[in-house]
């Protein structure tokens, strides 16, 4: 814990380590990251070892796994049997038509696999998340930018096509993600 | 715009957002993909770009980034890819409707992986609807289909 | 009582003019030779022995002149002509045809007639022959009821074998020998010298001799194709995207449109803005049609995009809008007002009923939309008062006059090219689609026009199988089952969809029991009893019609009557069959698949068996409850069809019609929310997807007297078999469709 304050401290820009936030500061960041994390936009593909993206909270029906059976193999790409990028195409334009396999400026695929929360509390999703070890090696610098920048993470806050989506912007969870940081990444 | 399907270069005046299943069809009259359900549902209108497999009703014309294949490109009567043989062998098609579609995920797939599990047969496969029934029959070209590609 | 017997009688001496419409006619008009088509435009030099072969200087041409939506017709009916006529599939050509009485259905008006299949009394001899009557007197030329084999097993056959007799009297005359010293192979006469005169080259003369009628059809024996492994003729351009389908023809000049009219059924149009949409890329034309609007561009995909810019101002549904309004409806006409059959009723059900320790339960089945793949499509031409029109369709004489009618012109100057079908499963016996491009032709006229309905339009605007309720009331006794009461009420397919074809139906629609009443088993106190629920949407026949969910509403609850006698649902049903050809395929299945041997924790097993199209099927379905769900491991299927002619498509068939039968009772329904069907798109209509497919295991049986057809009989056993293996697998009965309501699937 102290290590990743610390990494924080060297990887923020100087305005950033001017405010070190308090811990309660930094429990109700968690909070509201927790409340998007766990919307299903994000855990529809945040599922861990399955492989099987979920079709949960589409606004119809009931909710279930990924139609069509398919899998995203340990590649997360789904190369073995039929690449997400079948359906799900490579294309930088704005998601229209409900019901079609939404696109992105990107390969789509899954998360990594220890990146699960479909189903994880607040507390196990944000341990998860603090330590480099189980969220893909990133430091708290590199969690703000990847939300920042991923088009994932854009394509989840404006998915198109009448789809449900958390509230807030990339900004929004970027930032509560340092001020979190900042306060030392708590999680009880 | 150019695209290039079946080793013929085209240039077609499309707007970049239609559907390569579109400008195949009523543009360059390419029949073969077809269309069923315009949402990725249904898979009948399934192509190639570069060899993978590909909704070409999700595909904008501006974003083909590659070599179009359909399944007039993979084999003809006169000369049948393996895939297409073993759908012969086996008399898949019924209605034949989503028959192309199929073929091209099928090709796609053994491309990807020689030796498919039914598992992964299964996997790759069930993005292609069929409502005559086929499945059985799609199985068993592919395990057939598989065998013969290997031996080439 | 009394009014149902006269209701009864009465519809049953109209035989199946009740069905298929007409009034009335004289046998002259039955004994009258139909016109050979063919002979219209006949060049000098072509021979056309019949309605059916035709040979010129470039050879054969076979006319198959029932429709393939996949069924394999084409190729059967190419298959009864050659077997007879000796040429080889691959070097003739194989046409459907043009509409025309000579190619009506003789078989199929039985179907409308309370006649069981297992019937070989005097009356249903008479209802059969009148059949045969009605279909030659209106000419009906249709696809369905899986007729096409048991209509045309003889008929073709002849047909082969007077175009081989004529052209081997054209050959003796020709060469001055006698014709017994003349064969027929592979498109040609052999001479004794082994030299060989084709058939085109003899179709000269032979256009100049009466064609020879004394023919002996081939023993069965002797057959080289049928009756064997044999491959479909439409198999390698099914394989290799080079089947033209409706949605592919292609012509010169050619526009494209859709067309777009209020989900809300029936509630027309009360006016639009195509203010956005006119000036739209490629757009040509917005134009009003019948309860919505045309949009013709130059690409289809544009024509769609158009038609969602259109501004509608559509008017409401004037038919109950609600699927729970509607199925209340259907709860409310258990009543004498509405009772419509009682074709069965053997013994005295009220009385064993009476202080019995009565088993009851209800049961509901939902809409459901055909969704063939390839969506409603048509290619439309008028010029000079001349209407031609290329589309898959099961009717295309109710297309041509449909069509001539929207366009004011005789039917003899509307074309019908019928074009291979991407699936139908009923759909394409509506012409609603042709209707509506000609009515753009008509406003566009001297110019092709390729009209596409987008997904959302096809599911929206179906005319689905109608929703039904059962109620269902049964006794045991000694552990047998011994009174069986049932009623369905559902809507009337018949009247629907003959009232848009523009044809009566009188009498009781045997639909609406269809596969419940007609079933072999001699239960001592067994009455089926129909209700005809007021019109609602408009609905059609869709694969196996009637019994594609009363299959369901009877064989769930016999199996609930199984159960509670503490009998086996096998043995019972076998003890229960006086039928002994049905008896067989029970215990095929039985003997398929090991009936009775322990499956072991969380397994279970159900059988179903229905009689439908004189076809009796019985299904074994296995399921394993999963943590996850219900997984379909394997379905055994015995069917008996009298005479297997193409094991290969049987095989192929029976698993399809399974896939079709579990599929929609997994995970589809209709419904309607003002009158607008609430699924448009697969999304929400999925069926049966492959890694949700099962083993599937088929034996063809022949014990049967009469040869029968085999693309819709596998349907109904299946979901009834799944829900009772549900049953023995987790004690959970399910008594509405989709399963899906009640349990996942894996």
């Amino acid at each position: 814990m102290r290590l990743l304050v610390a990494a924080l401290l060297l990887a923020t820009p100087l305005a950033a380590q001017e405010t070190i936030a308090s811990r309660e500061e930094g429990l109700a960041a968690w909070d509201r990251i927790f409340e998007k994390v766990s919307h299903p936009r994000c855990t529809n593909c945040h599922v861990g070892d399955s492989g099987q993206p979920m079709w949960n909270g589409l606004g119809y029906g009931v909710d279930t796994v990924h139609g069509m059976g398919v899998l995203a193999d340990q590649t997360r790409i789904g190369a073995l049997s039929t690449p997400c990028r079948t359906c799900h195409v490579t294309a930088d334009r704005a998601n229209t038509v409900p019901h079609a396999p939404p696109h992105i400026d990107d390969a789509w695929r899954l998360p990594p696999v220890e990146l699960e929360w479909l189903g994880k509390s607040s507390a196990e999703i944000c341990t998860q998340m603090r330590n480099p070890e189980t969220n893909d090696g990133n430091d708290i610098a590199e969690l703000a930018e990847h939300l920042r920048t991923s088009p994932f993470v854009a394509w989840g806050y404006a998915p198109g096509a009448g789809r449900s989506a958390p509230d807030g912007t990339p900004e929004d969870i970027a930032a509560d993600v340092e001020i979190w940081g900042a306060a030392g990444a708590p999680c009880d | 715009m150019r695209l290039r399907v079946n080793g013929t270069e085209h240039e077609v005046d499309v707007e970049d957002d239609m559907p390569l299943l579109w400008v195949l069809r009523d543009e360059l009259g390419i029949t073969g993909p077809k269309y069923g359900c315009g949402i990725a549902q249904c898979g009948a209108c399934t192509v190639h770009v570069d060899g993978v497999a590909v909704r070409s009703c999700q595909l904008a014309a501006a974003d083909v980034d590659g070599e179009v294949t359909t399944i007039e490109g993979l084999g003809t009567p006169q000369a049948l890819h393996a895939v297409q043989a073993a759908w012969v062998d086996h008399q898949v098609a019924q209605c034949g409707y989503c028959q192309s579609g199929q073929i091209m995920q099928a090709a796609s797939l053994l491309d990807l992986n020689p030796e498919p599990t039914d598992e992964q047969i299964d996997a790759a496969m069930s993005g292609n609807l069929c409502r005559c029934g086929t499945y059985p029959r799609i199985r068993a070209a592919i395990k057939t289909a598989a065998v013969k590609l290997q031996g080439v | 009582m009394g009014r149902v017997k006269t209701i009864a009688r009465r519809s049953f001496l109209v035989g199946s003019v009740a069905v298929l419409g007409g009034v009335a006619f004289g046998t002259y008009m039955y004994k009258r030779d139909v016109k050979n088509p063919l002979l219209a435009d006949l060049k000098p030099g072509e021979a056309a022995f019949n309605p059916y072969v035709k040979v010129d200087a470039q050879g054969v041409t076979l006319i198959t002149p029932r429709a393939d939506v996949g069924q394999g017709a084409y190729s059967v009916q190419a298959h009864l002509l050659a077997e007879e006529l000796d040429v080889d599939l691959a070097e003739v050509r194989i046409d459907p045809g043009m509409p025309s009485a000579a190619y009506y259905n003789g078989v199929l008006a039985a179907e409308g007639m309370p006649i069981a299949a297992t019937s070989d009394s005097m009356m249903a001899r008479t209802g059969r022959g009148a059949a045969d009557v009605v279909g030659k007197f209106l000419g009906l030329q249709l696809t369905g009821g899986s007729s096409t084999v048991p209509d045309m097993y003889d008929r073709l056959r002849h047909a082969g074998a007077v175009a081989r007799e004529t052209l081997l009297a054209a050959a003796a005359r020709q060469t001055g020998l006698d014709r017994d010293q003349l064969s027929t192979e592979n498109g040609a006469v052999v001479l004794p010298d082994g030299m060989r005169l084709s058939y085109a080259d003899l179709a000269a003369t032979a256009a100049e001799i009466e064609p020879v009628q004394d023919v002996t059809l081939r023993d069965p024996s002797t057959w080289r194709a049928l009756g064997r492994d044999h491959q479909r003729t439409d198999i390698v351009a099914k394989s290799t995207g080079t089947q033209e389908f409706g949605i592919d023809m292609v012509m010169e000049g050619m526009v494209y449109a859709t067309t777009r009219t209020n989900p809300a059924l029936g509630g027309g149009i009360q006016g639009y803005d195509a203010t956005d949409a006119e000036v739209m890329r490629g757009v040509q034309a917005i134009i009003p049609i019948t309860g919505g609007f045309a949009v013709v561009a130059d690409n289809t995909w544009r024509a769609f995009q158009a038609a969602n810019a259109v501004q509608a101002d559509w008017g409401p549904s004037p038919y109950i809008g609600d699927t729970a309004a509607q199925f209340a409806d259907v709860a409310a006409s258990f009543v004498e007002d509405r009772q419509d059959s009682r074709f069965k009723d053997e013994g005295d059900v009220d009385a064993a009923l009476d202080g019995a320790d009565v088993l009851a339960a209800e049961y509901r089945i939902p809409y459901l939309a055909h969704a063939p793949l390839e969506p409603m499509s048509v290619v439309v031409n008028l010029t000079d008062g001349r209407l031609d029109i290329w589309t898959g369709t099961q009717i295309p004489r109710f297309v041509q006059d449909g069509a001539a009618a929207v366009a004011g012109l005789e039917a003899q100057n509307v074309f019908v090219h019928v074009l291979m079908s991407g699936g139908s499963f009923g759909r394409r016996l509506d012409d609603d689609y042709v209707r509506q491009a000609v009515e753009i032709a008509v406003q566009m006229p001297d110019t092709p026009i390729k009209m596409v309905w987008s997904r959302e339009e096809d599911m929206t605007h179906d005319f689905p199988r109608p929703l039904a309720i059962s109620r269902a009331r049964g006794a045991v006794s000694d552990g047998q089952v011994v009174a069986y009461d049932l009623g369905i009420a559902a809507p009337s397919v018949a009247a629907s969809s003959l009232g848009r074809l523009g044809q009566p139906s009188i009498g009781p629609d045997v639909a609406i029991v269809a596969g419940a009443w007609d079933q072999p088993y001699a239960i001592p106190d067994y009455r089926v009893t129909g209700y005809r629920v007021p019109p609602m949407v408009p609905v059609s026949s869709w694969r196996s019609v009637g019994a594609s969910g009363n299959g369901f509403l009877h064989e769930s609850f016999l199996d609930e009557l199984c159960h509670a006698a503490g009998a086996d649902p096998m043995e019972e049903r076998l003890r229960l069959c006086w039928h002994d050809t049905s008896r067989k395929v029970l215990e095929a299945v039985a003997e398929m698949s090991d009936w009775g041997s322990d499956l072991g924790e969380g397994r279970g097993r159900g059988v179903a068996f229905t009689l439908a199209f004189g076809v009796p099927v019985a299904e074994v379905v296995e399921v394993t409850n999963t943590d996850r769900g219900i997984r379909i491991d394997k379905v055994f299927v015995a069917a008996d069809v009298g005479r297997v002619l193409d094991p290969v498509n049987l095989e192929a068939q029976l698993s399809g019609g399974v896939i079709w039968g579990l599929g929609h009772a997994m995970n589809c329904e209709l419904t309607y929310e003002g009158g607008v069907a609430q699924q448009d798109n697969y999304h929400v209509f999925e069926g049966m997807r492959l890694y949700q497919t099962p083993q599937i295991m088929v034996r063809g049986l022949e014990n049967g007297d009469k040869i029968r057809g085999i693309g819709e009989p596998g349907v109904p056993p299946a979901a009834p078999a799944l829900g009772n293996a549900i049953f023995a697998a987790t004690g959970q009965r399910i008594r509405e469709l989709p399963f899906s309501k009640h349990v996942d699937f894996v």
